[in-house]
């Protein structure tokens, strides 16, 4: 693999260098930059101050910097993150950034497989230790000793653990990398976990999502690239420039949701008046996402959008969190009737026995002879 | 431990077990009295008691309480009328034609119905909430409330405005993120339901005995009561 | 605790039932009761509010029979019933509440206070906390028949004066008679016009009605007592007159607290008392007037200066004679007759019932509480004040004394049986 910088490698595959600096502009008006991140700092010295600013900023990060290389597993997953990413909108933004990037492995990508492949990922975990980015997409099984999830006979721990050790950071793309996904719903029968609750010791950004919001990943990325360090992260380690904002703070249903106009089924006037799909089961109001700005394939639409409610699906436990077409404000845990006959029962023979003990009182009180004062 | 975990918590097994405890209670409550022992009344009844009763719950739900001001003590005083009248009328509206819980009682019954638009209960709440905020000066200043008044009766006051006012300001995204103020609503609410069985809030269950009681004694009498 | 205190919380404990305790559980505090009660209105106490009067009877139940209860039992919260408690609560009971039952009408849950305020009376009488006047009053009746002196030789000779005096034929001790006649001692004693009145009005209406030498008085103090054997006691004695005589039906002449004891409760002490049908005066002369036994000479009273209607508690209230006295005054009063306002089932009360009138230390309580009376016949600029209770008109009469006041005070059988059409 070359070691030229990027700007070159583009080049060399025909970019001008307008087209370099729109796409520049581009990258840095995704990653929402105006001013300097603080991990900018060592990078570019004071504000940014004309238009033209950050997209030079980009520029020269590009310049300067080879490519990065990126080593993707893939455990308890589905591919979709990656399907997404690979769909993803504008081609020559998805092609920059993944021209950005070297993935040195990748299953499903890959067109070596089986044994080659395994062998050409111990080599670029040596060639790279300490300097790739470890993405991982879907969860990790450490239960009964990782017999769920085993690739090439090895447990999807171990390969987490192994791959983890060399890498600078590690990028969990997806909610089941994020936070256990899928696998993780009731009753969890294979002990599916985040990446952030096994791997201590080095930095991980969740990107969470069903799948995760191709921009958000790529702009994740490109923020490491430009700045050579992590973006701000919230205390779920999800980029604060992506899942910093409700569905809900963002979404262009909001002014229904404030006249509290709902839409009570998915083809009534209401819905086709694109009403507020809260009674639908939106779950906007407690979802971090980009999707309500960033929106998916190309700013087309997101759920919502087009008339779906929000699943919720870049949030812990959203598999779990009360059915996708139950209100947000709906109960989690809804009491069986057994229960609640149990319950009944309980409080009357609790009841009862009170009562007696009250009636034995009053008896015990009438057998005392009032003392009339004539 | 994330503000997500306590509401999935709060709105998941503690809300589970906050309902259960309080059907156990209610019940417990009402068996507790209602086996106390009732004597049959053998008096001759000059008007009829069922025709009482009915009165005297029209008169208690569906009149006075929109024309109070025909009941003579009504003008000794407007201000609990008022007070209490709205506090009642927009918990009702609150808890039963509000969206946001008329969807937890379809989770809970399997059925829901139509609601009235946000903006109007968005100000029944707020008129609620002021009401409660009259009924607690009132409270403090009225010599009679002062008197009757023990520990029960703030600790009540306070725990049914705790819901009131983390629900407004849940609505209204104030404050907080949306996941705080809706765990420490769901917080409120779970407590609420634990304590209304072992207080004065389960009054509205006896509310039917004393009122029908009521209606039967004037009923009895053929008086209009 | 004492034995006093012992007496008391036993007749507490027993007598809750589940209709006492679901009455106590309802209230919530919030105080309206006190709003309708004329003792707190007059004087701005807040003890005289009726839930507070009542508050031993709660904390007995409280602390018995619930499980908050006896918690705090456990941690030295609880406010236990003293001797000291009982003592002042005597006096609220006693002296500041008429058992008008206003109370009841305004409260928002509907709670029964003043049947509640009875029990708790019952465990006054029963740990010997009943006033003194009052207990001098109960004594009287249950050794001479009557509490106001009127033992069976005077209560003769009074009868005796009174059919000379006015010229009525008052049968005694007829046997077979269909109506039994049981006037209270205040009419006997204070107020014989009323007698008269009466007798009169039933003979014109060929009434075949009686008095009985064994049922003299209908007064109840056992009642205000609030003391169960007492008032059976008392009842007791009116059954046995009618039953020798052998009447069906009795006539509670004008006093309130009598008819609400023998009409509204007698049954649930005394299951006999259902073989007789009783009846107010005021009922009947409704009756006689409806059917035409008797006539009235119409505006008989008018241009005789306003008259107003007091509505007694027990008679109107509590006993729903309330449009028999507005159709008499139509007839015989239609354009003197102004109301009171408030009037019918929330009016308000005299101040003098429930025994109250009788304990001389609730005086300037009961003055006090009459001068709402005041405020409302002035308002409606009446000159006579006319009502169906001898109880009521003797408070009015003191009070009309006390305050220097120029109404003129009257019963309705009298103004009936003085616009009668002979």
């Amino acid at each position: 693999m070359s070691e030229d910088s990027i700007a070159n490698e583009l080049n060399k595959d025909g970019v001008s260098r307008r087209d370099f600096m729109k796409l520049c502009g581009l990258m840095a008006g995704m990653m929402g930059l105006e001013y300097l991140p603080p991990s900018a700092k060592n990078v570019i010295g004071g504000n940014l101050r004309s238009a033209y600013a950050p997209a030079q900023l980009v520029a020269k990060a590009l310049s300067e910097k080879p490519r990065l290389p990126v080593i993707w597993l893939e455990l308890q997953d589905c591919a979709g993150c990656s399907e997404a990413l690979t769909r993803s909108q504008s081609p020559t933004l998805g092609n920059l950034v993944l021209n950005s990037i070297t993935v040195e492995y990748h299953e499903t990508l890959s067109a070596a497989a089986g044994f080659q492949a395994e062998e050409a990922k111990q080599a670029a975990m040596k060639k790279y230790a300490g300097q790739y980015i470890l993405v991982v997409e879907g969860s990790v099984s450490p239960k009964d000793d990782g017999i769920y999830c085993t690739i090439g006979g090895k447990s999807s721990l171990s390969l987490l653990q192994e791959a983890a050790a060399g890498a600078a950071a590690i990028v969990a793309t997806g909610n089941c990398a994020a936070f256990g996904g899928l696998p993780k719903a009731k009753p969890n029968p294979t002990g599916a976990k985040g990446v952030w609750e096994v791997i201590k010791d080095k930095p991980v950004v969740n990107i969470p999502g069903c799948p995760a919001i191709p921009e958000a990943f790529t702009g994740t990325l490109l923020h490491f690239l430009v700045f050579g360090a992590l973006p701000e992260l919230d205390n779920l380690h999800r980029p604060k420039m992506f899942y910093g904002n409700t569905i809900h703070d963002r979404c262009l249903r909001r002014p229904f949701y404030e006249a509290g106009k709902f839409a009570a089924s998915y083809d009534d006037e209401g819905a086709r008046k694109g009403y507020c799909l809260y009674k639908l089961g939106c779950k906007g109001p407690t979802t971090y996402n980009a999707c309500a700005v960033i929106k998916w394939s190309q700013g087309l639409s997101f759920p919502v959008q087009s008339g779906h409610p929000c699943l919720g699906c870049s949030e812990p436990n959203f598999w779990d969190g009360g059915g996708f077409y139950q209100g947000q404000s709906a109960i989690l845990d809804k009491p069986t009737a057994v229960l609640v006959g149990a319950a009944a029962g309980a409080g009357a023979v609790i009841g009862l026995g009170a009562a007696a003990a009250n009636s034995a009182q009053k008896k015990a009180a009438k057998k005392h002879p009032e003392e009339k004062k004539e | 431990m994330t503000w997500t975990d306590v509401l999935t918590f709060a709105r998941g097994p503690l809300f589970q077990a906050s309902l259960l405890i309080f059907i156990a209670g209610m019940i417990y409550r009402l068996v507790r009295v209602i086996f106390l022992g009732w004597s049959p009344d053998k008096v001759k009844n000059k008007g009829s008691k069922a025709g009482g009763v009915v009165m005297a719950y029209l008169k208690s739900f569906l009149i006075w309480p929109f024309i109070p001001w025909v009941k003579n003590t009504f003008k000794k005083n407007p201000l609990i009328y008022i007070a209490g009248g709205i506090f009642h009328l927009g918990l009702f509206v609150v808890l039963v034609l509000g969206t946001a819980h008329m969807l937890v009682w379809k989770s809970l019954l399997g059925f829901g119905w139509s609601t009235l638009p946000l903006p109007i209960v968005d100000w029944m709440a707020a008129v609620t909430i002021c009401a409660m905020v009259v009924l607690f000066i009132n409270r403090l200043i009225n010599p009679v409330l002062k008197l009757i008044s023990g520990p029960a009766e703030w600790l009540n006051l306070l725990f049914v405005f705790l819901p009131m006012i983390t629900g407004y300001i849940l609505t209204h995204h104030l404050f907080f993120r949306y996941e705080v103020s809706y765990s420490i609503h769901m917080l409120c609410v779970d407590f609420l339901l634990i304590w209304i069985p072992f207080s004065r809030i389960s009054h509205f269950i006896f509310y039917f005995f004393s009122k029908t009681i009521h209606g039967e004694e004037f009923g009895k009498r053929g008086v209009k009561a | 605790m004492t034995t006093v205190t012992k007496q008391a919380m036993d007749v507490f404990v027993e007598e809750t039932g589940g209709w006492v305790a679901s009455q106590l559980e309802a209230c919530t505090r919030c105080g309206m009761c006190a709003e309708a009660c004329h003792f707190y209105q007059s004087s701005g106490n807040p003890e005289y509010a009726p839930v507070w009067k009542i508050e031993l009877l709660r904390r007995a139940y409280e602390q018995r029979f619930t499980l908050v209860g006896k918690v705090k039992t456990l941690l030295g919260v609880n406010k236990r019933v003293t001797d000291e408690d009982l003592e002042h609560w005597s006096k609220l009971n006693y002296y500041a509440c008429t058992v008008c039952n206003k109370c009841s009408m305004v409260c928002p849950m509907g709670i029964d206070l003043g049947s509640l305020l009875h029990e708790v009376r019952a465990g006054m009488a029963a740990a010997g906390l009943v006033p003194a006047d009052l207990m001098a009053a109960v004594n009287k009746q249950l050794q001479e028949g009557s509490p106001l002196g009127m033992t069976e030789d005077v209560w003769d000779q009074r009868m005796e004066w009174v059919a000379d005096e006015w010229e009525v034929d008052i049968p005694r001790d007829v046997k077979g008679a269909d109506t039994m006649v049981v006037f209270s001692s205040i009419e006997v004693m204070k107020f014989p016009t009323n007698i008269a009145a009466i007798a009169k009005v039933l003979n014109t209406a060929g009434e075949k009605w009686t008095i009985s030498s064994k049922a003299r008085e209908v007064v109840n103090f056992g009642f205000y007592e609030g003391n169960v054997e007492h008032t059976k006691l008392f009842i007791n004695r009116i059954l046995e007159g009618a039953r020798e005589l052998g009447v069906k039906r009795i006539v509670v002449t004008e006093c309130g607290h009598a008819y609400d004891a023998l009409r509204w409760h007698a049954a649930n002490w005394i299951p006999e008392a259902n073989d007789f049908e009783v009846i107010h005066i005021t009922g009947v002369l409704g009756e006689l007037v409806e059917s035409g036994r008797i006539k009235l000479k119409p505006g008989f009273f008018d241009g005789k200066g306003t008259i107003t209607f007091h509505d007694a508690c027990k008679i109107q209230r509590k006993g729903g004679h309330i449009n028999e006295p507005r159709e008499i005054l139509k007839i015989i009063a239609p354009n003197a007759f102004k109301e009171m306002s408030p009037n019918r089932e929330q009016s308000v009360c005299c101040g003098g019932g429930g025994g109250v009138i009788a304990i001389k230390d609730a005086d300037p309580i009961r003055y006090d509480a009459f001068k709402l009376k005041i405020d409302q016949v002035n308002a409606v600029g009446a000159e006579t004040v006319t009502m169906t209770c001898s109880n009521c008109r003797l408070q009015f009469t003191d009070c009309v004394d006390h305050f220097k006041l120029d109404w003129k005070i009257t019963g309705l059988a009298q103004m009936v049986a003085d616009a009668l059409e002979e």
